[in-house]
């Protein structure tokens, strides 16, 4: 009985001490240029967003970091695509990605879009609508990295 | 990057209601739009869900001006001296992330080369800039319904609009002259219906938080540089007319005393006359008329007038159709086609007194 109490208390407590901004997030983007010297050789520079028209290469950049005592685990980030930015590619962060608001996810090879006629076709980039990475590891107190993915202004 | 990623495959969260997709405009995002990036950390501590953390960037879009002027159908204008209203045919598209208005001013090349290779040796009259009525008459091509203008106002984007050059042809020009004209189109500040816009300039230095303007277009005919924020194309008038050439040949056809073997040119003798007209040009020559005053020594014969004969190897068939008038002293006769190239005659007979 006793056992049984204490269990219940447990799973009745209230959550210990939630840490507020034990995890901060930051947020950055940058347009992508490239530019060619004399030589030939290629040079991408990455700048603030000054002057962006469409069909320019957006770098956005999420800087995480556990700045609490405790690890943080089933740690998610989730990313929405700004509705007039279309989704290019992330690099080597291996996220998972939602074609459809948000709904399923998976890898972009996974997923499909259904047509009109009712067939579905693979999803492309351009169809990503959210983002998503999931760590399976927790992020020790003090650990900190970066994620990043690459649009194009619609 | 340190932690190690795994794939959750399909995870039941409750879908954020973002839109899929903004319109697909090729032109891209209106100028102005904000940008916001939002990104958000679920996580867990000691196995306890913590708040939500969320960080969010914006920018805004800036104005992209780029449009194009393009000739339709790659092919010059065939014209004709004297000709009116001699249209040559262009398409204008507002490729700008904003809808604007654009000036229009329709030029002629003086010299050099036209659009399709002649050189330009003349010069049209009374050049106009007509817009297309696409709700009413011969939509595509030049008609009474179509607006005379000298600006577009507020066109929308991407979406291409057919603009017609029209001018008049001078009379007496040679055959194959050519007269290049050139329709540019520069984008002016949009957003009041119905009177043209300012003149839009590049922001130059730094950039403002607001809506800011760079220039995208490409280079248009000669002169008309990138970035510049206006857009051209060349387009030109070739003459076609007839050039006609006119021979007159002769031959004794009978006299009273060898009849037709070996006639000699005696008094009594028939002599056969054939005017042949030859169109070297590049356009028919239509109803062609030709007058030709018989000789005082020579009597007409009645009623031996033939139309619109033949030459072969520049011999005069003396063929055709029975047709022309006779008043004394002229023969004459309407051909009503000579085309390019090709000769035509006329032939009639008359007795030497």
């Amino acid at each position: 009985m006793r056992i049984a109490l204490i269990l219940l208390s447990a799973a009745l407590a209230p959550a210990p001490a939630l840490a507020v901004n034990q995890v901060a997030l930051d947020n950055s983007v940058f347009v992508e240029r490239v530019t060619t010297d004399a030589s030939g050789k290629q040079r991408v520079l990455l700048e603030e967003p000054k002057i962006v028209v469409p069909g320019d290469r957006l770098v956005f950049v999420l800087n995480y970091r556990n700045a609490g005592a405790q690890a943080a685990d089933r740690f998610v980030v989730t990313n929405p695509m700004p509705s007039a930015v279309r989704f290019a590619d992330a690099g080597d962060t291996r996220p998972v990605v939602s074609v459809d608001g948000g709904q399923t996810w998976g890898t972009l090879d996974t997923l499909t879009v259904p047509l009109a006629d009712g067939t579905r076709r693979p999803a492309q980039p351009a169809d990503v609508t959210h983002i998503r990475w999931a760590f399976q590891k927790p992020i020790p107190a003090g650990g900190a990295g970066k994620l990043m993915f690459r649009g194009i202004v619609k | 990057m340190t932690s190690k990623l795994t794939y959750w495959g399909t995870i039941g969260v409750a879908a954020a209601s973002v839109a899929a997709a903004g319109p697909a405009y090729a032109a891209g995002t209106t100028a102005g739009t904000s940008i916001t990036n939002t990104a958000t950390v679920d996580y867990k501590v000691g196995g306890v869900s913590q708040g939500q953390e969320s960080a969010s960037n914006s920018f805004t879009v800036d104005r992209k001006i780029n449009l194009l002027v393009e000739e339709v159908g790659n092919v010059t204008t065939n014209v004709v001296p004297g000709q009116s209203n001699a249209v040559t045919t262009f398409q204008l598209t507002n490729s700008s992330n904003e809808v604007l208005d654009f000036a229009l001013a329709a030029t002629q090349i003086t010299g050099g080369t036209a659009s399709h290779g002649g050189t330009d040796t003349f010069d049209a009259t009374n050049i106009r800039i007509y817009r297309d009525n696409t709700a009413s008459g011969t939509v595509g091509d030049w008609d009474a319904g179509d607006t005379l203008v000298t600006y577009i106002d507020e066109l929308a984007v991407d979406t291409p609009i057919r603009l017609f050059v029209v001018a008049d042809i001078p009379a007496g020009l040679a055959n194959n002259a050519v007269a290049g004209v050139t329709l540019r189109a520069t984008a002016r500040e949009g957003g009041t219906a119905g009177t043209q816009g300012l003149a839009i300039a590049q922001t130059t230095g730094a950039n403002t938080a607001g809506k800011d303007t760079v220039f995208a277009d490409i280079a248009g005919v000669a002169g008309d540089t990138p970035r510049d924020g206006s857009h051209s194309d060349n387009d030109d008038y070739t003459l076609q007319t007839a050039t006609l050439a006119v021979t007159k040949t002769s031959r004794v056809i009978s006299d009273p005393f060898n009849n037709t073997s070996n006639p000699k040119l005696i008094p009594g003798a028939v002599v056969e006359y054939c005017i042949a007209v030859a169109n070297s040009g590049s356009a028919d020559a239509t109803s062609v008329v030709i007058n030709d005053p018989v000789p005082g020594q020579l009597t007409f014969v009645t009623s031996s007038i033939l139309l619109n004969g033949t030459v072969t190897g520049g011999t005069c068939n003396a063929n055709g159709v029975a047709g022309g008038s006779y008043t004394n002293p002229n023969v004459s006769g309407t051909i009503a086609t000579v085309a390019a190239g090709d000769t035509r005659t006329l032939v009639f007979r008359a007795t030497v007194n």
